[in-house]
């Protein structure tokens, strides 16, 4: 009955239409009620749950990689991943793939991701021969990466949820194989459609022109070098680095680029408040959902229930996959990350699964979530940028959908590819 | 009137801007003191904190008018025109219970809070830092209050102004 009045409540007020924040904190408030439980304490949770220093790491990655990624930043990694990549046949798939692959060693954002490299790569895929809705799911798909591959604000909101007691460290490094993993399968089948459909290779280029990319390149990707060498090395902590990524990125883009405008600046604050600070409440908010569903013991019944249904693990693993990839195409991912985990991660403790290797399952699980319809945001982004409707995108998108679930299954139960790295750093 | 909710709305945006800019500056600032100037500031931290607990709520209230936070549309959109109108009503004035909780037990909240210090810097209250949520939840039932009696406002001026740009995403 505890359950219902909580999670029904939530439920009800979201299909209502109530932003997702506002319906966890208010479902909160009709769950304290119901248990006698005194107000205050809803409040303390709500206010703590954004009073805490490791937050900050979120506002701060998320506007370094909009500095990076407005900046001029994506124009870079798509001629540096040319350099690399774009003299074999199909180059142009690869180079698309490639470049998000850098994208995400600067931003853990896949819209951000699609947005910036699609608007580059799409209409130059097309004008190289590429029919322009594969081109626009070559980079749908690529941004999926992006998530994975540290530096990952949704990595951060993990560690938030799962109570702190994973570290983002270890989450960052976690996520580097499965990202190169997707990166690699897409790769693979993209060469694939490049023999049959014969398109074109991309030209060498000369060493000179090469060098002046790669150092043009190099400035935007140390980015990446400053957050986990700060972090691994453990000079600053994550949340430093995130701030210091932020004046790093302010200093490429203003002083080395200088290919944006100052007044421009403006435009870039306003939205990165509207965008972050949602998330940021949600964060709070979840906080108190979260302390009323510990107190009327959910997690130890869902647990229960789902240790009722089978005794496997890789059964319950496949059942909780199912659960996830189906509210995944419904809703965004960090509300579902802060409402999911602290459900779930009992569950997965339960049946032994490590909680940096759950994070990796969400986390590929949520992400394709973000491109499958009918809500997902990166898919509407990239569709948007590529000015195509959504079933002609979701159709080019079959094949990777299947590459995706590969890398799922994968994932899932290969949990060496996420643990090597952290285990052999010793995080 | 609608003036007046935009200059308020503008209010909120730059409050929470320069604060996620401060932090920005602080915290690595933090790490500059540290490293360089081997006096380990203990500041940084806790103002750090305060201001991200500003821009979430004063940005979040701003968000609420541009309509930017995350909704599940997915029943609402598929109802007739009429019961949309009435759900709608219906999230307006659940939203001013919520908004209401949080200011009123927020600023309890703060006064119980005012007694204490935190112990990195002594002369800032807890109470202080725990401001920004009522005050934060405050403008958000204005917002609201806005739409029941003039209408969404998320096509306005001054909220659409950062909509061109190479990346006008929405969303994280």
């Amino acid at each position: 009955m505890d359950a219902l009045v909580l999670l029904g409540s939530f439920i009800l007020l979201m299909l209502l239409g109530m932003p997702v924040a506002y319906a966890l904190g208010l479902a909160a408030l009709l769950g304290a009620l119901w248990i006698d439980l005194p107000l205050d304490a809803v409040m303390i949770q709500m206010a703590s749950g954004v009073n805490k220093f490791s937050l900050l790491a979120i506002p701060c990655f998320v506007l370094a990689g909009a500095i990076m990624a407005e900046g001029g930043m994506s124009r870079r990694l798509v001629a540096f991943a040319s350099v690399l990549i774009g003299f074999v046949r199909g180059g142009l798939s690869l180079v698309n793939i490639l470049a998000s692959t850098f994208f995400g060693a600067i931003s853990g954002s896949s819209v951000a991701d699609t947005a910036s490299i699609g608007s580059v790569l799409i209409p130059e895929m097309e004008k190289n021969g590429y029919p322009r809705p594969f081109a626009t799911a070559v980079t749908v798909s690529g941004s999926v990466q992006a998530i994975l591959i540290p530096p990952s604000h949704n990595a951060v909101i993990y560690s938030m949820a799962a109570g702190g007691t994973v570290s983002v460290a270890a989450l960052f490094m976690a996520g580097v194989f499965p990202g190169l993993l997707l990166g690699l399968c897409l790769a693979v089948y993209c060469l694939y459609v490049a023999r049959r459909e014969n398109y074109p290779k991309g030209r060498v280029i000369p060493l000179k022109e090469a060098l002046k990319i790669c150092v043009d390149a190099l400035w935007g990707l140390a980015t990446m070098g400053i957050i986990l060498g700060g972090i691994l090395s453990g000079v600053f902590t994550a949340t430093e680095s995130a701030s210091i990524a932020v004046v790093w990125a302010f200093f490429v883009t203003m002083f080395i680029y200088r290919d944006y405008k100052w007044k421009d600046l403006p435009k870039l604050m306003h939205r990165t408040v509207k965008t972050v600070t949602i998330v940021m409440i949600l964060i709070g908010f979840a906080a108190s959902f979260g302390y009323i569903m510990t107190l009327m013991q959910i997690p130890l019944k869902i647990t229960a229930v789902f240790t009722a249904l089978s005794s496997e693990p890789w059964v319950i693993l496949l059942c909780v996959n199912i659960m996830l990839l189906a509210l995944g195409t419904l809703m965004d991912m960090a509300p579902l990350i802060l409402i999911l985990t602290p459900i779930l991660l009992p569950v997965m403790k339960t049946i032994g699964v490590d909680p940096v290797h759950f994070g990796m399952i969400m986390m590929v699980n949520l992400g394709i979530g973000l491109i499958t319809p009918p809500v997902g945001a990166v898919l509407f982004v990239g569709s948007a940028v590529a000015k195509l409707k959504i079933e002609q995108v979701v159709k080019a998108m079959k094949p990777f959908f299947v590459i995706l679930l590969f890398v799922l299954v994968l994932v899932t139960y290969v949990p060496q590819i996420s643990l090597w790295l952290p285990r052999s750093m010793g995080l | 009137m609608l003036r007046f909710f935009d200059r308020l709305y503008l209010f909120c945006i730059w409050i929470s801007g320069l604060s996620i800019l401060a932090m920005s500056l602080i915290i690595p600032w933090g790490v500059f003191a540290r490293y360089v100037l081997g006096t380990g500031s203990s500041w940084p931290e806790p103002v750090a904190v305060l201001l991200m607990v500003t821009f979430t709520f004063m940005g979040a209230a701003a968000g609420y008018r541009a309509g930017a936070h995350i909704a599940v549309g997915m029943l609402v959109d598929h109802l007739p025109a009429g019961v949309q109108k009435i759900g709608a009503f219906l999230v307006h004035i659940l939203m001013l219970v919520i908004g209401g909780f949080v200011v009123v037990w927020g600023s309890k909240l703060v006064m119980g809070t005012m007694g204490q210090t935190l112990a990195e810097l002594p002369w800032l209250a807890v109470g202080w830092t725990y401001m920004p949520v009522p005050l934060g939840a405050l403008l958000t039932l204005v917002f609201v209050l806005e739409v029941l009696f003039w209408g969404p406002a998320h096509d306005r001026a001054v909220v659409v102004f950062d909509h061109e740009g190479p990346t006008s995403a929405e969303a994280i």
